[in-house]
């Protein structure tokens, strides 16, 4: 690795970042009824307070420089020590921007939509928590700080899923996604346990240089790697531990927005991007990842055309683009799979706030169905919504459109690639639009008293829609095409993280520019087609998908999820439940529950036996001594 | 004392802290200094500064909280200083001892003053009796110790620990057997102060009948201390001959590990719970004697500082709440979770710290200790360790289960702010110290 200039006076604001979050975490929960309706603000500023520090740092580090410190040693043993420190380079810089800047808006949007909840401050004193883990993933040196961010978020997610913990589905939902997030870590626990034992130690710095010395495609290397994919599938809801994603839309929607379409989703992405020496030296893992992603893209894509509930839509299309990224990962384009996650956190948050806002404006109802012409009621949080949908489609100039056509062009030369992620994004643009007529266009279909209640959210939730929207419509600007003539920043102000890679990896395979035209513009057209489809079936017809039990044939298992929920019922879950059964009749209770209370009425025994001796006559107590010290000291003697 | 007389009680104990905290930083000083004094008498080394610091923190510690202790018998505050003093004093001699006259005078001061101070209550007959039986015992114990050194004194020449090390590693092979004896007598007495079996008949009676605060003081400097100076004479004086005691020691071990524990189980007296836990603790320490060879310095000053830390924070929950219940037993703390919930909280964090679960220092410690004792090649000592390690979870819950599980009485237990100080500081520590143990571990 190359070694960079430690900017030292940069150490301590780098330190205020993760801070600030941990410590409304501590105001709330410890002062949160002193602090009465300040709190949720005190708890958005501070992480704007790390937002301009992230700025601070990006502004005065660049990519030329970065930060690598150890705040102390851990522990040490022999010749392994772990220590607690950071590293800031370009890769984690773009993460803070996103993490604190998304961030403070949803806690601004959080303070519109949260504040008729009775767990309001509760609330901001978790996302606070969680905003001070997903730093911590980010921010670690190592992957031991990065497991401890990746497992704190995995708990805030859980605590903010089954945050109506008075609603038992909601519960199962949290339930699941910890379980299905288990056992994603365990994928990852274990990487590190070979990477600690073969690879000397788990700091970056250290695994990257010592990994680079092994021959490409080496054993080891892909055992690790593969490991590693595991926990980011687990995190980042791919094939097949996808399922926990769509009911973590359980908890409320600026939770939706943060964790389970913008920020922890993606950790997965950052950790592969930050490993990407490893994984490029891993050829076969590559391979999987590729495919993985490909699969989930098209599968999640597929199953988003039936779903009626409007934030399952979106959780649906969160996992396709996920995979999305996981195939730009897979084909060596880690920038590409990078730029993708900052535009989809822009445009995902974006268009999770807005089915916030009209979740707000129906009062509680998410069902598609019982929605359609709120246009004229809500036009701030509809224009933004169209922005995104656009975004999300890949229309140009929209922010998805850069991004998702540099992952296309990078998957040409791979031609079946190309066309599953080809077909993928064509549906992304049919159900997209498809949830955009129905909600907005036509006319309403709910009760008169919904109708009646419809309203535009209040100032603190369509500003952030407002600004973010700014970005799903910017964003892509960074990253210019080739074609363009244009510099691609994003991919220059990345390049020092990935430059290992390249060389590992070669030159990547670059489309000639008539054909990036050409790859452009029929991209558009697929594009332009499917929303055409779109509004013909739900706009012009009218259309509106039949209730639940009128749907039929190959429809009805899409709409049901091909059963996967089902499946891994029967498959795992039910025979787990009867092995437990046994195990509790036969084992715990037969076996162990015998040993353990004999053992334990054993040493109660002995105790009320021995205590016998303790008379409390000190003449005795003096005898036992000195008889004792009598023997001891012939054992001494006589050996 | 001087105060007394000007009548100047209320200042007693914010001056003497004061001096305490002084003295503790001069003390952290001398750290590198290695400078002998008196003739040879003491040596100031790093091990003494080491220990020595830990000792005038648990006096300071223990000192704030007299104050309110002693607050409806003022007339006792003085004369409670001026031996809380004397201690230190002995402690820190036989911490820096050159010379086993020294170590001697060490023990002694220290344990005449703590005889006084065990049956202070004069109208308490139970603390009489816990004066008074602590005091025959331990003058047996004494009488062993001088015996010990006029025989280590009339095999070797000298009671310079430096010179008796020297005639030892010269006369290899050579030494009298009465040379043996003579150490081992030594240890015995050692062990006794420390409360390791079969030498420990005293602690649990005395413990249980001595003012509350006492108790701490002795459960938490004497023990600490006592195991320094075990240490140090098992490092220093017997280094090359220590070999020899790994089989009593082994069986001290074993025997303490098993009687601190298992007697533990059956109290239902607190602060006989907390007797029978130190003892407990003597036999974890006892690994790292058996160890020593290793020189496993860092463990035993962590191992100790863990120690003191978790059960000053017990005894400053704890005597509150024995005021308030007018009683000493497990069901004072029934239905404490309700009342008032940081309380508890704290007093399970101080359990939690003394059962060995992490995150508190209590864990780190064992796992050091541990570690130690497998390094040392004693497998299955270090078996029985773990083994009574996993029963004493269940004596320390059941001070954690009657707080939270049982009903209790809704009388308020009035926490002055000087015990809330020290309970922050120990606990404050205690994470500290279990999420960066580096910062005492590595310091030797």
């Amino acid at each position: 690795m190359e070694q960079f200039i430690q900017p030292i006076n940069l150490i301590a604001p780098s330190l205020w970042v993760p801070l600030l979050p941990l410590l409304g975490f501590f105001l709330l929960t410890f002062f949160g009824k002193q602090l009465k309706s300040a709190g949720p603000w005190i708890a958005s500023l501070l992480v704007l307070g790390s937002f301009l520090l992230s700025v601070y740092l990006f502004v005065n580090l660049g990519n030329k420089q970065s930060l690598d410190y150890d705040v102390f040693t851990w522990m040490h043993w022999g010749e392994v020590s772990l220590n607690f420190g950071f590293l800031i380079d370009p890769l984690s810089l773009i993460m803070l921007l996103v993490i604190t800047g998304i961030g403070f808006l949803i806690h601004l949007y959080s303070i519109g939509y949260m504040h008729h909840d009775e767990g309001f401050v509760r609330f901001f004193s978790y996302l606070n928590l969680f905003i001070f883990f997903m730093l911590l993933l980010v921010m670690g040196n190592s992957y031991l700080i990065m497991f401890i961010g990746w497992e704190g978020v995995g708990l805030c997610s859980y605590l903010l899923i089954g945050f109506w913990y008075t609603n038992d589905a909601y519960n199962d939902a949290a339930k699941k996604a910890f379980i299905m997030n288990r056992i994603g870590d365990l994928g990852f626990l274990l990487g590190m346990f070979f990477m600690l034992f073969y690879l000397g130690g788990l700091d970056f710095a250290t695994v990257l240089s010592n990994a680079a010395e092994f021959e490409k495609g080496a054993p080891l290397l892909v055992v690790i790697t593969l490991l590693l994919f595991v926990g980011a599938m687990g995190k980042s809801a791919q094939l097949p531990l996808y399922t926990w994603l769509p009911d973590a839309m359980a908890g409320p929607t600026p939770v939706s927005a943060l964790i389970h379409a913008a920020t922890m989703v993606t950790a997965g992405i950052y950790m592969i991007v930050r490993s990407n020496i490893l994984f490029s030296l891993a050829p076969f893992t590559l391979e999987v990842v590729m495919w993985v992603g490909v699969a989930t893209s098209l599968f999640a894509a597929i199953i988003g055309i039936k779903q009626n509930d409007i934030k399952k839509v979106l959780a649906y299309s969160t996992v396709s683009q996920l995979g999305l990224m996981f195939a730009a990962l897979g084909l060596g384009a880690y920038t590409s799979g990078m730029f993708h996650v900052v535009t989809h956190a822009f445009f995902k948050a974006l268009l999770f706030l807005g089915a916030g806002s009209v979740i707000h404006a129906m009062g509680g109802e998410q069902d598609m169905r019982r929605m359609g012409g709120l246009w004229k009621y809500i036009k701030v949080t509809a224009i933004t919504f169209l922005i995104a949908t656009l975004a999300i489609s890949g229309i140009f100039p929209f922010a998805g459109f850069f991004s998702k056509d540099e992952i296309l062009a990078a998957a040409f030369h791979h031609k079946i690639v190309w066309v599953l992620l080809s077909v993928s994004s064509m549906i992304t643009a049919f159900y997209m639009f498809r949830l955009f007529f129905l909600t907005f266009f036509t006319s309403f279909r709910g009760t008169e008293e919904e109708k009646h209640h419809l309203h535009e959210s209040p100032w603190t939730m369509t500003l952030p829609l407002a600004i973010l929207s700014l970005f799903a419509i910017g964003a892509g600007f960074l990253g210019m095409p080739a074609v363009m003539h244009m510099p691609h920043w994003f991919n220059g102000f990345l390049a020092p993280v990935v430059e290992t890679s390249k060389s590992i990896l070669g030159e990547a395979h670059h489309v000639d520019h008539n054909t990036e035209i050409m790859l452009m513009l029929l991209a558009t057209a697929l594009a332009v087609t499917s929303i055409v489809i779109a509004y013909v079936f739900y706009v012009s017809r009218k259309t509106v998908p039949e209730p639940d039990t009128e749907t039929k044939g190959l429809a009805k298992w899409v709409a049901k999820k091909f059963y996967i929920d089902e499946l891994y019922n029967a498959v795992f879950v039910k025979p787990m439940m009867v092995l437990s059964d046994v195990f509790h009749v036969v084992i715990d209770k037969l076996v162990i529950d015998l040993f353990v209370n004999a053992s334990a009425w054993m040493v109660g025994f002995t105790g009320r036996t021995l205590r016998l001796v303790q008379t409390g006559n000190t003449g005795f107590y003096l005898f036992i001594m000195v008889f004792a010290m009598m023997v001891l000291l012939l054992i001494q003697l006589v050996q | 004392m001087l105060a007394e007389i000007l009548n100047l009680r209320k200042l007693i104990v914010p001056i003497v802290v004061l001096g305490l905290a002084v003295i503790f930083g001069l003390n952290l000083l001398d750290w590198n200094l290695n400078k002998s004094f008196f003739n040879d008498m003491l040596r100031v080394d790093n091990f003494s500064v080491a220990f020595g610091g830990l000792a005038i923190f648990a006096t300071l510690l223990v000192l704030i909280m007299s104050g309110d202790y002693y607050q409806k018998e003022q007339g006792y505050i003085s004369d409670f200083t001026a031996i809380l003093i004397f201690i230190l004093v002995g402690g820190l001699m036989m911490l820096s001892f050159a010379n086993l006259t020294m170590l001697f005078l060490g023990v002694e001061t220290l344990s005449i003053a703590l005889y006084i101070m065990a049956g202070s209550r004069r109208f308490d007959i139970r603390s009489n009796e816990a004066g008074f039986k602590y005091f025959l015992m331990g003058s047996f114990a004494s009488a062993f110790l001088l015996f010990g050194m006029a025989l280590i004194f009339g095999t070797s020449g000298s009671f310079n620990i430096y010179a008796i090390a020297e005639y030892t590693a010269n006369a290899q092979g050579n030494i009298s057997p009465l040379f043996y004896t003579g150490m081992v007598l030594v240890i015995f007495a050692m062990l006794f102060k420390v409360s390791a079996a079969p030498f420990h008949f005293w602690a649990p009676d005395v413990y249980e009948g001595a003012p509350a605060l006492i108790t701490a003081y002795m459960s938490t400097l004497v023990k600490v201390v006592g195991f320094a100076a075990l240490y140090k004479l098992l490092t220093v004086v017997f280094f090359y001959t220590s070999v020899k005691t790994g089989l009593i020691l082994n069986i001290v071990a074993i025997a303490t590990l098993l009687v601190g524990n298992l007697m533990a189980l059956a109290q239902d007296n607190f602060k006989r719970l907390l007797a029978y836990s130190g003892i407990s603790h003597a036999g974890y320490l006892m690994l790292l004697m058996m160890a020593s060879q290793e020189q496993p310095t860092g463990a035993l000053l962590f191992y100790g500082l863990g120690y003191v830390l978790s059960t000053l924070a017990a005894f400053a929950v704890a005597i509150p709440v024995f005021e308030a219940a007018g009683s000493e037993k497990i069901d004072a703390f029934n239905g404490l979770g309700k009342k008032q919930p940081l309380l508890a909280a704290s007093l399970s964090m101080a359990m939690l710290g003394l059962a060995g679960i992490p995150p508190f220092v209590g864990f780190l410690g064992k796992y050091y200790i541990f570690t130690e004792s497998l390094h040392a090649g004693f497998f299955y000592t270090t078996l029985i360790a773990i083994i009574s390690s996993i029963i004493g979870v269940y004596y320390y819950f059941k001070v954690i289960v009657a707080m939270y599980g049982k009903p209790g009485n809704d009388q308020k237990v009035t926490f002055s702010f000087t015990y809330a100080l020290v309970l922050a500081l120990t606990l404050a520590l205690s994470l500290y110290l279990g999420i960066r143990p580096g910062a005492i571990l590595n310091i030797f």
